[in-house]
């Protein structure tokens, strides 16, 4: 399944640590390994849940994604995604899930919050593609620590609060399109923007 | 604005998933075919997971890596492997099957008038406040000349139509707000599709007086 072993050393470098651990919940089943990501991205998702308003399904959040981590760790690839990145869109896909159930729609609807928010990963097994994923990744950590605050509150807001642009505006008691330049001018330094991408 | 794509806060917001059910079917749709805005939509995520990292710590409760162990342990043996060839089958299946079965033209569709037949989904999605719209265009037709007046997001679904700002395409995205007087007509030889998830209705602005529905919306 996986062409791993026979890459050059190189492409084993660029793996972090989280997805090598990652990496061997998936392939042995390490509980070792298993531990050591609930010990750092535990406390993640707990906040994130908080952070959404679901203090009281904070712990019940945590525990769905890493029971789903257990189960899906198989399917991890490290050139498709950094574990973090991964793990996030658990989280996310977790909490949209959990909101779907306490509203208890999830029985009338016919797709499945993963059919809607998990994007496609089939056909993206192209070299040119894998590093610049695991190029992207390491780019908006570093340029991140140089935006400005404004820029990564308003970030955190969408990521961490779950509100829609509109939402962060009314709350920071801002315009919507104080909002949107703030995103803009943000996703610009870290490349998000298409014309700044050349892979 | 590049107008056959989502706009990049849009994708911000996907990736957040913050929006909607059925807008999020429209870009997941979109992204099924589109390997730019996949790229971005990789980027945001990897936004998503450096903020989550970046934010206070908290307190796990003691014993909780226990409980989540033993309900791991309590799950057959077997069955990790059996979730994981369902998640890949599941996946391979499109969201827009799974909703709308295999062939969209033989759907209940609603003639509206002339070229324009509609079919309203809102009720897959419930709980939505928008309206889930399927609009056909017949091979050839054209629609009335309206405007938008809240905002419509739309994927063309299959075939391809043409209006002042361009032709677009299957899997093209548009997005459309009160500001567009526009009329579309179909492209090619095949009836073109669309799905549209519309905030508010619709005005005439042509010679038509009463309330329509899409293409129209």
């Amino acid at each position: 399944m996986t062409t791993l072993d026979t890459k050059p050393a190189r492409a084993e470098k660029r793996k972090d640590p989280w997805s090598q651990l990652l990496e061997k919940v998936g392939k042995n089943q390490d509980r070792e390994a298993y531990h050591a990501l609930f010990q750092h991205f535990g406390p993640q998702i707990k906040y994130y849940a908080m952070a959404n308003g679901m203090a009281n399904h904070a712990e019940e959040l945590v525990q769905e994604v890493f029971v789903s981590i257990w189960r899906r760790s198989c399917l991890y690839d490290w050139k498709k995604a950094a574990a973090s990145t991964w793990i996030f869109t658990i989280a996310r896909n977790q909490r949209i899930d959990m909101l779907r159930k306490m509203q208890r729609r999830s029985a009338e609807m016919p797709i499945e919050t993963e059919d809607l928010w998990q994007i496609p990963g089939e056909h993206e097994n192209e070299p040119v593609t894998s590093l610049h994923r695991l190029m992207s990744e390491r780019r908006v950590r570093d340029s991140l620590k140089h935006l400005p605050e404004e820029q990564i509150t308003v970030i955190a807001k969408v990521y961490m609060e779950s509100k829609s642009h509109q939402m962060v505006a009314d709350e920071l008691n801002i315009p919507l399109g104080t909002v949107k330049s703030r995103v803009r001018l943000a996703l610009n330094k870290l490349k998000v923007i298409l014309q700044d991408q050349n892979v | 604005m590049n107008s056959h794509h989502p706009d990049t806060l849009t994708l911000m917001e996907f990736s957040a998933g913050n929006l909607s059910a059925p807008h999020g079917l429209c870009i997941r749709l979109h992204l099924d075919q589109c390997a730019d805005c996949r790229s971005r939509v990789d980027t945001l995520e990897s936004l998503g997971a450096v903020m989550m990292e970046s934010q206070p710590q908290t307190d796990m409760p003691v014993g909780m890596f226990d409980t989540i162990l033993s309900r791991i342990d309590s799950e057959a043996s077997g069955e990790d492997q059996q979730v994981s060839t369902a998640a890949k089958k599941s996946r391979r299946t499109s969201p827009l099957e799974k909703l709308l079965g295999e062939d969209l033209n033989s759907l209940p569709w609603k003639r509206q008038m002339g070229d324009v037949s509609v079919l309203d989904i809102s009720d897959r999605f419930p709980g939505q406040k928008e309206q889930v719209v399927l609009q056909k265009l017949a091979a050839g037709g054209k629609a009335p000349s309206h405007t938008h007046r809240g905002e419509e997001t739309t994927i063309v679904l299959q075939g391809a139509f043409a209006d002042q700002k361009g032709v677009f395409n299957q899997w093209d995205f548009v997005t459309l707000d009160g500001e567009v007087d526009h009329k579309p007509g179909a492209v090619g030889c095949e009836d073109c599709i669309t799905l549209s998830v519309l905030s508010a209705p619709v005005r005439l602005t042509g010679t038509f007086g009463r309330m329509l529905n899409p293409f129209i919306r």
